[in-house]
């Protein structure tokens, strides 16, 4: 029987032999799936507790701390894993799927971390995985919109690293587990905020995701912000503050999806909006928020990498992004049509779709725990979700175009869509599957007739304002200015400040020591001769000022021309060590000399 | 049209099973949130977007 390891060893090993195996056509397709499956059954052996300890530095790092809740999310990254890994099978790049690979490894890396070092160190290795996800895209603006993620993730990183640093120094190495207030909690509240994009530190998601390849969007959706929720419900659960930032988040991201034309930045902004009922269920604290905040985490990963499998099969296939340029896609890509229509009932939480058991729950859960601005806030968001998708499967398939040309993607993409599909309804239909590996047992019944009855009224009556007021939610060209409008004009502040006031300065500086430094060169080239250029100096001086000399004018202009030549002699002659090497002899001669007079003094002395 | 029609009496049968503020007592509230949020968040974008609207190329 062999041992089961840290699942995310399997994804980075794997990630490491694909570049080394060299392995093309078939066997590199199966070798590609082979992994997560390796992953998933590994996931089936380990065993509840801590286990793969290494004592590092004098402090015990944990790779393998399996719970229920970490058990929760293995499986669910290792399932999405599959099939983004399905999805994107068709890529010939090796770097892709490496990137990709290191990145799935490094977020089971986190979720199984039992110390906060462990966990810093997966979720750098993370951030640094997937800005390739979004370079491989190669256009210039993935380049810059990879470097402000990376920028910004960093920035997050370093202050995980403070809190990480001020925790450990003030309440020594502890498992991660629940955090009281002070400076460690709220810098690594800032650290792990970063990644579930708290507003106004969210600009990197809407930014970046939108310009990552076809296939590592797909991946980008799950990952990065997902962990950021698992750390939040292991250290931060029952948090007011985290609970109505999840309320500020649903219905910010639902506003700012609403004015998007991109597709894919679109459904970014459902992430923000999404992730919001997360950290809402999880901020609320009780039994039935927290399993509620990862039963949403579970099917968001489902819906949201199903729709932007679809998104991307859409750019795959017609090269267009935008709703202003697509429309009438639904004859021409049926399959990808329906598949988006699930997802998007999915989401926005229709009876039948597995959105609609998780977010019955988060919303009750705040009911329960007598917030109701919260509950206002989660309800507005979700009529918001329900106008957005119909908005996006309106203007992608049923818009009136008939320029438009398309097919279906290739046929990995397609049976990555409907397995996904498939799973959105059916975790819809049958929860129980999903109850059983929440974090605690689960005592809710979300088919009740009032819950569906209401669900149902509010598509309706939604629906009914979007089909009136279609035109005020008609996409437009051009974009939307967000947080990151401070960001950037502050940093383009800084890049003037460096350009124009600070490096004159360092130029005139620069100029000054150059100066000065070329005097000491000029002497510093034969130091031994210095008292000697002294002497002449001070002879030449002395010549010129003794105007009463003896002698003619004429020898006296000979005399001072002789005395220069000499001078420059001495200047420009190179340091010779053996010119002034003195024989072995006058060092002996000089210790004897200085043994004697020691030994005088001595004697003397004593 | 006719399934809201059909739909909206429906909330009448209805009862929140955990009914915790005064909204949750009110009969087919929910359809009163669905058109009160849609016409909420249509002012809330016009009021965004018309202040934050930019060209594609802003940034460049």
């Amino acid at each position: 029987m062999i041992e089961p390891v840290p699942p995310g060893f399997i994804f980075i090993l794997g990630a490491i032999l694909i570049p080394l195996l060299r392995l093309r056509g078939n066997l590199r397709q199966l070798y590609l799936l082979l992994i997560p499956v390796v992953g998933f059954i590994d996931l089936l052996y380990l065993e509840p507790g801590t286990s793969w300890i290494y004592r590092f530095l004098g402090y015990d790092l944990v790779f393998a701390r399996v719970d229920r809740l970490s058990l929760a999310m293995g499986y669910i990254f290792v399932i999405i894993g599959f099939l983004a890994v399905l999805y994107s099978l068709h890529v010939e790049e090796d770097g892709q799927h490496v990137a990709a690979f290191l990145y799935v490894g490094s977020s089971l890396g986190v979720v199984f971390a039992g110390d906060y070092f462990t966990l810093f160190a997966f979720w750098e290795i993370m951030a640094v995985t997937s800005v390739f996800l979004i370079w491989y895209r190669r256009e210039k603006e993935s380049l810059e919109a990879g470097f402000r993620y990376v920028l910004m993730h960093i920035f997050g990183g370093c202050s995980l690293l403070t809190g990480i640093i001020i925790h450990i120094v003030s309440h020594g190495f502890t498992p991660v587990g629940p955090l009281a207030g002070g400076w460690a909690s709220d810098f690594i509240l800032m650290g792990f905020g970063l990644n579930t994009a708290f507003i106004p530190i969210h600009t990197w998601l809407p930014d970046s995701y939108p310009q990552g390849t076809v296939t590592g969007s797909v991946f980008l959706s799950v990952y990065t912000t997902k962990t950021g929720v698992y750390a939040l419900a292991r250290c931060f659960s029952g948090a007011d503050m985290v609970a109505y930032m999840g309320g500020i988040m649903a219905v910010y991201g639902i506003l700012y999806a609403l004015l998007q034309n991109d597709t894919r930045k679109l459904l970014s902004y459902h992430i923000i909006s999404q992730v919001g009922y997360m950290i809402a269920g999880i901020g609320v604290g009780s039994a039935l928020g927290v399993n509620g905040g990862i039963a949403h985490l579970v099917n968001n990963i489902l819906y949201k990498s199903l729709l932007f499998m679809c998104m991307g099969s859409v750019i795959y296939v017609t090269g267009k992004r935008k709703l202003t340029e697509l429309g009438g896609l639904a004859g021409l890509m049926p399959l990808t049509c329906i598949t988006c229509i699930i997802a998007s009932l999915s989401i926005s939480g229709g009876p039948g779709f597995n959105g609609f058991v998780s977010k019955g729950m988060v919303i009750s859960s705040a009911a329960a725990a007598h917030r109701p601005i919260l509950e206002l806030m989660l309800i507005l968001a979700s009529v918001g979700t329900f106008l957005s998708f119909t908005k996006l499967c309106y203007f992608t398939f049923f818009a009136k175009n008939e320029a438009i040309e398309a097919k279906e993607p290739p046929f990995n993409m397609q049976l990555a869509m409907i397995l996904t599909a498939f799973s959105c309804v059916f975790i819809g239909i049958y929860p129980r599957v999903l109850f059983n590996v929440l974090p605690s047992p689960v005592h809710y019944h979300p088919y009740t007739f009032s819950h569906v009855v209401g669900v149902v009224q509010l598509f309706l009556l939604a629906g009914l304002v979007f089909m009136a007021a279609k035109a005020a939610l008609s996409p437009h060209e051009g974009i939307v200015l967000d947080f990151d409008y401070f960001y950037r004009t502050m940093c383009r502040g800084i890049a003037w400040l460096c350009t124009a006031p600070l490096n004159g300065l360092r130029l005139r500086t620069q100029g000054f020591f150059s100066r000065e430094v070329r005097g000491i060169t000029g002497l510093s080239r034969n130091p031994i001769s210095m008292p000697e250029i002294a002497i002449k100096h001070v002879h030449l001086k002395m010549l010129k000022l003794l105007r009463e000399s003896a002698r003619s004018p004429e020898e006296r202009m000979r005399e001072l021309e002789e005395m220069r030549s000499r001078l420059d002699e001495i200047r420009k002659m190179a340091y010779d060590e053996n010119a002034y090497r003195g024989p072995m002899g006058l060092g002996i001669l000089l210790a004897i000399i200085f043994l004697f007079l020691y030994g005088l003094i001595y004697f003397t002395a004593s | 049209m006719l399934v809201v029609i059909v739909c909206i009496p429906l909330g009448f049968l209805t009862e929140h099973e955990h009914a915790v503020f005064p909204w949750h007592t009110i009969p087919s509230m929910d359809a009163i949130f669905g058109a009160l949020g849609a016409l909420l968040l249509i002012g809330a974008i016009k009021i965004v977007g018309s202040f934050a609207s930019r060209e594609e190329d802003f940034y460049d």
